[in-house]
């Protein structure tokens, strides 16, 4: 009986690769820094923030829904993931870095900057506008700052809690009691999380971030629509570590059932994803207020329309095809592909959402973007392998395991 | 209508009928059908059935509604009868979307549902031969072709030591016919051999 | 042949020292006796309340639209909430046989069966009150897109209201066929064991010849999970296209866009509350309580509170966005029509968010969960906050619009309004009666399927498993 190789441990190669990218981030966030952080123009300006802020945020968000994976699945008593569960485990420590920087930019834009051109509810207008004077109750820079840092903070404070219990499935094997008791605390600690999540995620936070800077638009269906974007980004990424660390000859349990299953979950969430887009866009298109319309015209009709229809094109045509086929889920070529189509793709519907209001005229999309969009993913690279390497990859004595070893779909 | 000579055996576990059915088939048996009370996974592949293909005709049935209902739609409100309503283009294409979303999956529902009972031969009023009446309740009952070079005696004692717990031999219609299951209950020829 | 195998935390889903001939006859025993007293009292109970409803409908074909209320500004009162109310209740069932299923829920075999016909039950329920409402009820041919003799002229493609004839009737038909195509292995068992020439004759036709064969049984299966997958996005896109009848309008409280996950959820919390209220007297009725095992009351309880919080936090982003957007229509929908208790309305708001909202939240706690009592009670209660709300939307968003020239006067029902609403509950209890009668309430072949894997004695056969390590179980069992 050969053991399995439960250690991970980080190949130089891969250290090498993130730290490359992680450079060429750096480089262009000074870059950047120079030509349009320090520009005396307040366009590029608010374009070198605004992209800081949709990056970090996008990057927070789909880290983050690793942490929600474990926890639905947790809650609904799921088995099946068990063999992979410590990845989305590594990946929800992201939030303790990515967290404070997302915290960082945007209480700077709001505390510091009082960048008015990002945030129209900062400037004085404001104040006589007859409608943002009544939202000022909620857009203020001292509700914004207490409650992003609440979020942020019981984001990792609730998800670290979930991890802890996860390190006692290393120590003792459980007998019947132990077991019981152990799914039972892990049951009290998700559903925390959940309930934060709920009502950071799914409802205020979204608001607070993006939307509010369409300052007078609305729309109540926005917190979600942003939930499942980065839920489904968040599955796509699970899928490219668990593939990784099958290459790489680790992750023995997890084989292409779990790879299934992961792929349904791509698939569903992107339809989800098209439902909730088509329910905002249609019903907004079809009531034709002006109010609301604002916020669709110029995506729909100006500079952004092929940004628009790209989104639409690579998060719900591709995936609906491409992960139909019970096969394509099951192929480990195919799932890269379409995980790395995925992320791109809600990273490009973040994009619209943030740089869509910042630069109605022209679209910003460039070397700067990708800049720090590698910086970011040189982070998850660098900082997930690390973590992975911290713990073992199985969960050797969780009392679910083998029923996550049988998976059969 | 073709009449064919079966040897029949029964089982009551997955673990028995597995191995049994393993060994009848690289004994060169020609295993007619299994029939089970509830689907078993894996006895499709443990019987060498190729998968099916259902699936793929059910899709077909979908594209075919997602066309049908856009061209149908787009014909009758741009080119047909165009209509203002409420100042949107002709060409409303997402208000056209729920309707065009219900006929897909009416058309690939129904037809599936079709395809499915064409492709096993199942309608009302349709009579088939049944080997044993506990096939739906709870046994598994395994229906060996019998050819003329076939010695029925060794088959039988074969099928016993494979595990099966009750074996029979019964001539049998393989087609349906019309008919209703309240009249001619004598589907089996009883020649059964209880063994212990 | 896979390892049948589950953690023993898990609770069985089938207790008892079961095997596939005692499934069988636990689950035919009803269909095989005489009906009880009881089911004879519920039935013309049933039946009454039916002609009441029948009535109720003459006297409004007769005498038009006008036997009811609906006055100026409130155009659809009872009926349009009555229609939703029936709609969403009609969810349940294929959520629970579609999502379950692909989520692969195990404890959904123990109730898709009857979760499934009170689905199409209620959604026949449903389909009366826009049809009814219609007036010229003889012109209803008229919703059809057919090549037709009035001119050229076509059905409006474009109107939410041709969306739900395509919804709701796709979703009868599709549920239907998805219940029966499950049935038909059952009928066939019921067939094989019947002692009378009229029950073989009757099941035998309705089992369609099944064998059992195994190639029939792959491509069921193949079926079962595409007819699953079809289902699925088909659940959501009905209620969804219930919400756009309001939410395509530009009425304060209605066009909103969060409408269609919102009534998603809803709908899935009340089929739910629905299916309790049904199951536990089934279970009780019948001596199902090894199948329908309390294991499945506290899974139902969950989604119960999972839904009702999700339909929470809709109400209250709905009552934030009502401030935020300092639109003064929608503010004074929201903030007077609705959440300001001593306004006309304004105890059907708090009414919903005490039994939708407040109350479901005891199920946090497994105690309560597991107590049946306290689920029934509370798989009313559920019911009645969901008809507020659709009374909610409907009624105090049209008494009081733009214009304070038309507000209307205070809207409620006519005996007439009342009776219809009783009668739909008359052809819903008289369906269902009849099919807990003469159909297997609980999916057998499903039954027998997850048997060997939940049941509790087998459970206890594979106990030795239990024991061994990740490590050594991977050796010898994995695939």
């Amino acid at each position: 009986m050969a053991s399995i190789r439960a250690q991970f441990e980080v190949p130089s190669k891969t250290k090498t690769w993130s730290l490359a990218l992680i450079f060429i981030g750096v480089l262009s966030l000074i870059v950047g820094f120079v030509t349009k952080g320090m520009s005396s123009d307040e366009h590029t300006k608010t374009v070198f923030w605004g992209t800081l802020m949709y990056n970090s945020i996008f990057f927070t968000l789909i880290c983050n829904a690793s942490m929600f994976f474990i926890c639905a699945t947790t809650l609904a008593m799921g088995g099946w993931q068990i063999a992979f569960r410590r990845i989305p485990e590594a990946i929800s420590v992201m939030v303790k870095i990515f967290g404070p920087i997302t915290l960082a930019i945007l209480l700077y834009v709001v505390l510091v900057d009082h960048n008015h051109e990002i945030y129209h509810w900062l400037s004085e207008e404001a104040k006589v506008d007859p409608i943002l004077k009544g939202k000022l109750g909620f857009l203020n820079p001292t509700f914004f700052a207490i409650w992003t840092t609440l979020t942020i903070v019981l984001w990792i404070f609730l998800g670290a809690r979930m991890r802890k219990l996860s390190a006692e499935c290393d120590e003792a094997p459980m007998d019947a009691e132990t077991g019981t008791k152990f799914i039972w605390r892990n049951t009290v600690s998700a559903s925390l999380f959940i309930v934060w999540f709920a009502l950071t995620v799914a409802s205020t936070i979204p608001w607070l971030w993006m939307m509010s800077i369409d300052a007078h638009w609305y729309s109540t269906m926005y917190s979600w629509y942003t939930f499942a974007s980065s839920f489904v980004s968040g599955m796509a990424l699970v899928a490219l570590w668990v593939i990784f660390l099958k290459n790489k000859g680790y992750l023995e349990y997890a084989n292409e059932e779990h790879l299934h299953d992961i792929g349904k979950f791509m698939f569903a969430f992107s339809v989800f994803w098209t439902y909730l887009w088509f329910s905002q866009y249609m019903l907004i298109w079809y009531g034709n207020i002006p109010e609301e319309v604002v916020y669709f015209k110029h995506r729909v009709q100006g500079a952004y329309k092929g940004i628009f229809f790209l989104n639409l094109i690579i998060n719900f045509i591709c995936p609906l095809l491409i992960l139909m086929k019970r096969s394509a889920k099951r192929n480990y070529t195919i799932v890269t592909f379409m995980a790395v189509l995925i992320i791109f793709g809600h990273w490009i519907d973040f994009y619209q959402m943030v740089m869509g209001s910042l630069s109605k005229e022209e679209v910003t999309l460039g070397w700067f973007d990708f800049g720090i969009a590698s910086l970011f993913i040189g982070m998850i690279i660098f900082f997930v392998s690390k973590e992975l390497a911290k713990k073992p990859l199985v969960m050797k004595y969780h009392p679910f395991l083998k029923e996550s070893i049988i998976h059969h779909t | 209508m073709a009449k064919k000579k079966f040897v029949v055996g029964c089982f009551k576990e997955e673990a028995v009928l597995f191995p049994a059915v393993k060994k009848v088939r690289t004994a060169g048996y020609k295993i007619h059908d299994v029939y089970t009370p509830y689907p078993v996974h894996g006895l499709d592949h443990a019987l060498g059935l190729r998968e099916t293909s259902l699936h793929t005709a059910g899709f077909i049935y979908g594209i075919t509604g997602t066309t049908t209902a856009l061209s149908c739609i787009s014909w009758i409100l741009t080119s047909d009868w165009p209509l203002n309503f409420g100042g949107k283009p002709h060409f409303a294409l997402p208000a056209w979307i729920p309707i065009i979303f219900e006929f897909t999956v009416l058309l690939a529902a129904v037809g599936m549902v079709l395809t499915f009972c064409y492709l096993c031969q199942l309608a009302p009023f349709l009579k088939k031969h049944h080997f044993h009446l506990r096939a739906t309740d709870d046994y598994m009952v395994m229906a060996i072709e019998c050819t003329a070079k076939t010695n029925v005696a060794d088959l039988k004692a074969f099928l016993e030591n494979a595990g099966a717990f009750e074996v029979n031999e019964q001539e049998a219609e393989t087609q349906w016919w019309l008919g209703t299951y309240d009249k001619d209950q004598q589907l089996i020829r009883d020649t059964t051999i209880e063994i212990a | 042949m896979h390892l049948k195998y589950e953690s023993q935390l898990r609770e069985p889903l089938v207790y008892g020292e079961k095997d596939f001939h005692q499934v069988t006859e636990d689950i035919c025993r009803p269909i095989e006796a005489k009906p009880s007293k009881l089911w004879y009292v519920g039935f013309f109970i049933a039946v009454a309340l039916l002609m009441f409803g029948f009535y109720s409908i003459y006297s409004e074909v007769t005498y038009g639209v006008g036997q009811w209320n609906l006055n100026k500004t409130v155009g659809w009162g009872w009926d349009i909430t009555n229609f939703v109310w029936w709609v969403g209740i009609g969810h349940a069932g294929t959520l629970i046989s579609a999502i379950l299923l692909l989520f692969r829920q195990g404890w959904r075999t123990g109730v898709n069966r009857a979760a499934e016909a009170m689905t199409i039950f209620a959604v026949m329920c449903a389909g009366q009150f826009p049809i009814w409402h219609m007036g010229r009820v003889w012109m209803a041919f008229f919703v059809m897109p057919y090549p037709n003799t009035r001119g050229p002229l076509w059905a409006n493609f474009n109107s939410p209201l041709l969306w739900d004839v395509f919804a709701i009737s796709t979703y009868f038909t599709v549920s239907l066929l998805f219940w029966y195509s499950g049935l038909i292995p059952d009928f066939a068992t019921i067939r094989d064991r019947a002692k009378t020439k009229l029950r073989k004759k009757l099941y035998g036709i309705a089992a369609f010849g099944w064998t059992g064969s195994t190639k029939h049984w792959q491509r069921h299966e193949s079926l079962s999970l595409v007819l699953a997958g079809l289902s699925t996005p088909l659940v959501l896109s009905v209620h969804t296209i219930v919400s756009f009848d309001f939410a395509t309008s530009v009425i304060p409280g209605w066009h909103t866009t969060i409408f269609p996950p919102y009534f998603v959820a809803g709908a899935v919390f009340s089929g739910f509350a629905m299916v309790q209220t049904l199951m536990l007297i089934l279970r009780k009725v019948y001596g199902l309580e090894d199948y329908i095992t309390l294991g499945h009351i506290e899974a139902m309880n969950k989604v119960i509170v999972l839904t009702g919080s999700i339909v929470g936090v809709a109400y209250l982003t709905e009552l934030f966005m009502g401030w935020y957007s300092q639109n003064k229509y929608e503010g004074y929908t929201f903030w007077y029509s609705r959440a300001n208790l001593f306004s006309p309305y304004g105890w059907s708001y708090w009414g919903m968010m005490a039994c939708n909202v407040l109350s479901p939240q005891i199920f946090w706690f497994k105690k309560m969960r597991r107590n049946l009592f306290v689920t029934f009670f509370m798989s009313i209660i559920v019911n009645i906050g969901m008809w507020f709300e659709r009374f909610v939307i409907i009624v105090t968003s049209l008494y009081r619009d733009y214009l304070p020239s038309s507000w209307s006067i205070y809207y409620s029902p006519t005996i007439f309004e009342i009776g219809f609403y009783l009668g739909t509950f008359g052809l819903f209890f008289t369906c269902f009666f009849l099919f807990s009668k003469y159909f297997p309430v609980i999916a057998i072949a499903e039954i027998k399927h997850v048997l060997q894997t939940t049941g509790e004695s087998y459970k206890e056969k594979v106990g030795g498993i239990e024991a061994m390590q990740g490590e050594e179980f991977a050796h010898d069992y994995a695939h």
